[in-house]
C-alpha cells in the first residue's frame, strides 16, 4: 500500500465509525456497558481533528501515530486494543496488507488476553484476513478480494451470536451472551464493508 | 473520617508539589503527567527506573525517587493506574541510551497501561523493558488482579535494581536482578479497619469492631477471609503460617524481614509484630539478616500491616546495604 491508499482506509475506517456511534452502541449494551460506540466515535473524531499534522513521512509511521492516538483518547479496554491493532499493523507495513492484519489480530490477542473463539472482534478479523489473503494468492485483484473478505466479516460476525462470550464485559453475562453478536465483531464487519464501497469506487488494483 | 484535605481532585497534585518542594536540587515535579523525577535524571550512563501505580500506597512509589533508588515515580488518581500518556510521555522524557526499565505491580489495569505506554515510546525508539511485581501470596486473583498481586514486596525490587543500575548494571543484568528478587519474596497483610479515598469521605467497606480481614489487598480489597480480631502475636503467627511455606523459606535460610504498617497504625504496634516475628522466625531456624519496620506501602489511613520475607543471598544482602536517598530516608 501507499502512503495515500493507508491514509484513505484510515479515513473511511473513522468516518464509518463516527457515523455508526449509536448503532455500536446499541450492539454493546445488549450484554455490554453501552459504551462502545461512544469510545470509538470520540477516539477517531480524535483523529481526523489532527489529521493534517499526522507523521506521513511512511505507512508504518502513519498507522503508529494512528494507534497511539487511539490509545490516547479511546477510554476503557477499547482504546488500548483498537491502538494496539494500528500500532501493530504500523510495524508490519512493509510487509504487505495481509501481514500488518495479522500483526494487528495477534496484537489484539496479546493485549486482550484473548484469541479466536472468545466472541471479540477477532472472530470477524481473522476469517476476513484469511479469505483476503486467500483471494489475493488466487489472483484477484485488491477490489475483488477486500469486497470478499468483507463478506467473509460479515458471515462471522452473524456467527457470533451462538457464541458465549469469553472475554470482555459482556463475558460477565456467561450464558446471557448467547444470542446476541458481538459489537466488536459487527464493527470490524462494517468496517471493512465500508472500505470495500470506498475502494470499488476507486477502481484502483493496487 | 477527617482529613487534611483542599479539593478532593487536587489531592495528588499537591501532595506531589509538596514532594517537590520538601526536596528541593533533588527531585523535580511535572505536573502535565503526574510525574516525580530526579532532578539529575536522566543519565546517558544508567538505566532508568520508573515506576507507578495508583496514589494511596504513599510511601511507595513517588516517595522512593532519589540516588540508587526511582528515577521517576508515575503515579495514577488514588487507587487508580495512570492514564497510558503519562507512561509513555514519562518513558520519553527518562529515555537513556541504556534504556527504561519499567516496574509494575502486578494489577490488571496498571498492566494494561504500562505495557500500551511501552509499546508507544517504543513506537518512538525508546527501549523500554518491563518487569512485574506479584509478592503477595494470600489469594492466586482479586477483584483487580489476574495472578498474585504486588504489595509491599515491590520495595525490595526498587532498592536492589535502583542500587545496581546506580554502579552500571545494564538491562539485562537489571531484569536478571528484579526478577530474582522478586522471586524470594513473599508478603501477606492483614486489615484491622477500612480506608477513606479523599474523593469518597466514608471507608470503602465497613469492618466491624472484632473483625480483620485477613490476606487484604493494598486497596482494601477482599483477601483470604473475615476472622475475629485476634492478639498480635496471633496474627503474626497465621500471618507466617502462610507465607514461610509458599517459597518455602527453610532453616538455615537468611532473609530480610519487613513489618509494613498500612497508613493507619502506629509504629508503636508494628515493633510488637516484628518481634513476635522475628522470634517465630528464629524458632524455624531461619536468620534475619536486615529489618524493617515502617510504612513502605499503605493503604492511605488503613489500620492494619503486611509481613515481607526476602530470601538473601550475597548478591541481594550487598544492594540492599548499598546507600541510597530518597524522600522517605528509610533504606
Amino acid at each position: 500500500m501507499s502512503i495515500t491508499e493507508t491514509e484513505l482506509v484510515v479515513r473511511t475506517i473513522a468516518e464509518t465509525a463516527i457515523a455508526n456511534e449509536r448503532y455500536f452502541g446499541d450492539l454493546d449494551s445488549v450484554v455490554g456497558d453501552g459504551d462502545f460506540g461512544y469510545s470509538l466515535a470520540r477516539g477517531f473524531e480524535r483523529l481526523l481533528d489532527g489529521w493534517e499534522d499526522l507523521d506521513r513521512s511512511s505507512d508504518g509511521a502513519f498507522l503508529k501515530r494512528t494507534g497511539m492516538v487511539l490509545a490516547s483518547r479511546i477510554g476503557g479496554t477499547s482504546g488500548p486494543i483498537w491502538g494496539t491493532a494500528f500500532l501493530r499493523a504500523g510495524g508490519a507495513a512493509e510487509k504487505g496488507v495481509v501481514a500488518m492484519l495479522r500483526a494487528a489480530a495477534e496484537g489484539i490477542k496479546a493485549r486482550g488476553q484473548s484469541d479466536v473463539g472468545d466472541k471479540t472482534l477477532l472472530d470477524a478479523l481473522v476469517p476476513l484476513t484469511d479469505r483476503l489473503e486467500t483471494e489475493l494468492a488466487g489472483g484477484a485483484t485488491a477490489a475483488e478480494a477486500i469486497r470478499a473478505a468483507a463478506g467473509t466479516a460479515r458471515e462471522a460476525a452473524g456467527a457470533t451470536v451462538g457464541m458465549v462470550a469469553k472475554r470482555g464485559r459482556a463475558s460477565y453475562t456467561g450464558e446471557r451472551s448467547r444470542g446476541s453478536a458481538d459489537a466488536g465483531a459487527v464493527a470490524v464487519a462494517v468496517l471493512a464493508e465500508s472500505v470495500s464501497e470506498t475502494w470499488q469506487s476507486r477502481g484502483v488494483a493496487s | 473520617m477527617k482529613k487534611f484535605v483542599n479539593d478532593p481532585k487536587s489531592f495528588v497534585p499537591e501532595m506531589l508539589e509538596g514532594i517537590a518542594l520538601a526536596n528541593p536540587g533533588t527531585l523535580r515535579y511535572v505536573p502535565a503527567y503526574n510525574l516525580i523525577m530526579r532532578a539529575d535524571a536522566p543519565s546517558a550512563d544508567k538505566v532508568s527506573i520508573v515506576q507507578g501505580s495508583g496514589s494511596g500506597h504513599e510511601p511507595a512509589h513517588v516517595m522512593a525517587v532519589g540516588r540508587g533508588m526511582l528515577d521517576a515515580a508515575c503515579p495514577g488518581d488514588v487507587f487508580a493506574a495512570p492514564p497510558m500518556d503519562y507512561v509513555y510521555e514519562t518513558a520519553k522524557l527518562l529515555s537513556s541510551p541504556q534504556g527504561v526499565l519499567l516496574l509494575v505491580n502486578n494489577y490488571t489495569g496498571d498492566r494494561m497501561a504500562f505495557d500500551m505506554g511501552r509499546e508507544m515510546a517504543e513506537a518512538d525508539g525508546v527501549r523500554c523493558e518491563i518487569l512485574t511485581i506479584n509478592d503477595d501470596v494470600a489469594v492466586q486473583d482479586s477483584l483487580y488482579t489476574v495472578g498474585r498481586r504486588g504489595v509491599a514486596g515491590n520495595f525490595f525490587v526498587i532498592k536492589t535494581v535502583g542500587a545496581a543500575s546506580e554502579q552500571g548494571a545494564g538491562m539485562d543484568e537489571l531484569l536478571r536482578i528484579g526478577r530474582h528478587v522478586n522471586d524470594v519474596t513473599r508478603t501477606m497483610g492483614v486489615a484491622l479497619t477500612a480506608c477513606t479515598p479523599p474523593a469518597k469521605g466514608s471507608p470503602l467497606f465497613e469492618l466491624g469492631a472484632e473483625e480483620m480481614e485477613f490476606g487484604v489487598g493494598i486497596h482494601g480489597e477482599p483477601g483470604r477471609e473475615r476472622r475475629p480480631l485476634a492478639s498480635a502475636d496471633a496474627i503474626v503467627d497465621d500471618l507466617l503460617d502462610a507465607i514461610v511455606p509458599d517459597l518455602p523459606y527453610r532453616s538455615g535460610d537468611r532473609v530480610a524481614l519487613m513489618i509494613n504498617g498500612l497508613g493507619g497504625t502506629p509504629v508503636s504496634e508494628l515493633y510488637l509484630l516484628y518481634r513476635q516475628a522475628h522470634r517465630r522466625l528464629a524458632d524455624r531456624g531461619i536468620t534475619i539478616g536486615r529489618s524493617y519496620v515502617n510504612e513502605y506501602c499503605t493503604s492511605l489511613d488503613m489500620a492494619g500491616a503486611s509481613i515481607t520475607l526476602v530470601r538473601l543471598d550475597d548478591e541481594i544482602e550487598t544492594l540492599l546495604a548499598a546507600p541510597a536517598e530518597a524522600a522517605i530516608r528509610v533504606f
